[in-house]
């Protein structure tokens, strides 16, 4: 006979009771596990398709500059001293200390040119790169295409060196379809394809190989920005931006607030909102153990009265209430895990408003089994005390 | 039979209620020497239950000084006064008081939990002492399989398991029938002839026969302490 054994068989005699308690323990773990677990899946996917989201940090040449106001009306705006981005550039880009979280680094170089008699802006990308990171531009027309084919995937596509792709809007003011021949500072290019139209400035452009817009730019080598890609799960882009400050004197790395940040601070939301649900159903849970085993140890005076008259110290009293919350509590921590798990894996699409997937996470089982056996321990304490300071004349009627 | 094993000097209780204080003990002296059987009879509220309480370590006086086997019981810690009861005194309570999920070897069990015996040998001790008092095929029956006799012997084997010097009972047979009241008696004799000192408190006359000497109470005051009963009715306190 031990005391493990006293609490294993008061458990055994109580079951609908121990129910009731490994039912708190499971509800309030459980929550906390499939928060947990959908907001790390969110975090990762965003991570994962970062590409999606397009740049969160742009490069641009660093150069003096001021703004020329007269009378409050902007007149025009001065730069002067302006350095240039190079090829010699992009290796730096990727040896920062956090350069294993940079997804894609994209170059392009920006001109104005004459395109069919009319003024134009031409961007010069490497297009592969270009479009995996930004995955909202589609072909609408590509040249040479058969009958009944669709146009390809922009990010899986060798555009030419003779070939450009125009934005829709460009497309129209020049009178130019898929595979007809568009002349771009007296050098003739291909219509490769035009692209959908997106209602942005985008539109309006001409994009064309990299290596080729910088010969008929006359600037070899150079870029007029450079956007990044990045994404670290712990760590913040502004960390990013700074240590590519520290290696590019010659550039300006400014971070973006777009997609993904904006996703980001909804996943913060939604862990905050997870954060403030867990506490609220660990502090219930808590006060479903609390009443439970308070109960417990009233159901059980006369008992503890002869624990007590035979010999039972107040801590050998303390340490079967306590026992009996830790084992629950074990139960209770491993079937919140699966059952929070199982909540996460079915309703976390339908919770995050993201098509995540989210992995059996079985890192969480021993912080299960802690949080709870620490939830079910502190919420029997009182109660544990309570019991042990028991008059046991008056548990055993005595008087 | 000369050595004193409980010596209790002025022992007052005074319970306090709703703002009332009822004594339910007014100065009780008295000795018991090792290997006495005393019984301890009286009405109800005459405080022999008081009594007993405060000689089982579990209710402090509210005045007087207590020893057994020479040590000042409340001038123990609470920690060690809860020792002192599991080494010293073995309680058959009233109702038997077993606990119901419990077998009768694991209710026998309980007073060795706390000690450092091994597993072995507490099954070892529990198994002597319940086919001692009879029971050797019904060890693992729980309480609610058991007749009211067969519980009361449970009851006596825990009180007798850590081998203390002392045994108190309150009321043992009250809740027996005559006969098995009178094989539970018999037990305690036997129990008592063992060497034992056994202090009962009943306010059943036919239970002070196999009793070697008779402490008469009322209200809260010894009025009679001899070998023969005296009548309750013609009890003076003193």
């Amino acid at each position: 006979m031990s005391i493990i054994q006293i609490a294993l068989n008061n458990l055994k005699r109580r079951k609908t009771r121990m129910a009731f308690l490994l039912v708190g323990l499971v509800v309030g773990v459980a929550t906390v596990v499939a928060l947990f677990s959908i907001v790390q899946a969110m975090r990762l996917e965003l991570g994962d398709r970062l590409d999606e989201f397009g740049a969160n940090v742009i490069i641009t040449p660093r150069s003096e500059g001021m703004e020329l106001n007269y009378g409050g009306t902007h007149v025009s705006e001065v730069s002067f001293n302006v350095q240039s981005l190079t090829e010699d550039d992009l290796p730096k880009i990727r040896e920062i200390p956090d350069g294993d979280s940079i997804n894609i680094i994209s170059p392009k170089l920006v001109g104005a040119v004459i395109a069919n008699g009319q003024n134009a802006l031409l961007v010069g990308v490497d297009t592969k790169r270009e479009f995996t990171m930004k995955p909202w531009f589609t072909l609408q027309e590509q040249t040479d295409l058969a009958y009944g084919q669709k146009p390809g995937d922009l990010s899986l596509l060798d555009i030419p060196k003779d070939s450009l792709l125009l934005g829709s809007g460009a497309a129209r003011a020049f009178g130019v379809q898929a595979g007809e021949t568009i002349t771009v500072n007296s050098r003739k290019f291909k219509v490769f394809g035009v692209l959908n139209e997106l209602g942005a400035e985008e539109d309006g452009l001409v994009y064309g190989n990299l290596l080729v817009v910088q010969g008929l730019l006359g600037r070899p080598g150079e870029f007029s920005l450079i956007e990044v890609a990045a994404y670290c799960n712990f760590c913040p882009v502004e960390e990013i931006v700074a240590q590519i400050n520290d290696v590019l004197p010659n550039g300006q790395a400014t971070a973006l607030r777009q997609a993904a940040l904006i996703r980001e601070e909804t996943i913060d939301r939604f862990s905050s909102f997870g954060i403030a649900l867990s506490g609220v159903v660990l502090l219930i849970a808590a006060l479903v153990v609390l009443t439970t085993m308070l109960s417990s140890v009233n159901e059980r005076t006369r008992e503890i009265g002869i624990f007590r008259a035979i010999g039972f110290r107040q801590l050998h009293v303390v340490q079967i209430i306590l026992l009996e919350a830790m084992m629950v509590s074990v139960v209770g921590g491993l079937t919140g895990f699966i059952v929070g798990n199982a909540v996460a894996r079915s309703a976390g699409p339908f919770l995050a408003q993201m098509n995540v997937s989210v992995p059996w996470n079985t890192e969480m089982i021993l912080p299960s089994v802690m949080l709870a056996a620490g939830l079910s321990v502190t919420a029997s304490i009182y109660p544990a005390l309570k019991a042990a300071r028991l008059d046991p004349v008056e548990a055993l009627r005595f008087i | 039979m000369t050595e004193v094993l409980i010596k209790a000097d002025s022992l007052k209780k005074i319970y306090k209620s709703f703002g009332d204080e009822v004594e339910a003990l007014r100065g009780v002296s008295l000795e018991i020497y090792k290997g006495e059987s005393v019984a301890v009879m009286g009405h109800s509220g005459s405080g022999k239950s008081t009594l007993l309480s405060i000689i089982g370590g579990l209710n402090p006086p509210s005045a007087g000084r207590i020893e057994i086997d020479g040590i000042d019981l409340y001038a123990l810690s609470q920690e060690k006064r809860a020792d002192f009861r599991r080494e010293y005194l073995g309680f058959v309570f009233q109702q038997f008081q077993l606990i119901p999920y419990l077998t009768a070897m694991e209710n026998v069990m309980l007073p060795l939990t706390t000690t450092s015996y091994s597993a072995k040998r507490k099954r070892e001790m529990a198994e002597y002492v319940l086919t001692r008092v009879g029971l050797e095929g019904k060890m693992n029956r729980l309480p609610n399989q058991m007749s009211g006799g067969e519980q009361e012997r449970v009851a006596i084997a825990r009180a007798i398991v850590n081998e203390p010097p002392l045994i108190l009972a309150d009321e043992p047979t009250g809740s027996l029938d005559t006969k098995t009241g009178q094989e539970i008696m018999e037990l305690f004799h036997e129990l008592n002839s063992e060497g034992l000192t056994i202090l009962m408190v009943t306010h059943n006359p036919e239970n002070t026969a196999s009793m070697g000497r008779t402490i008469s109470m009322k209200d809260g005051r010894l009025c009679a302490d001899q070998a023969e009963v005296v009548p309750l009715a013609a009890c003076k306190a003193r």
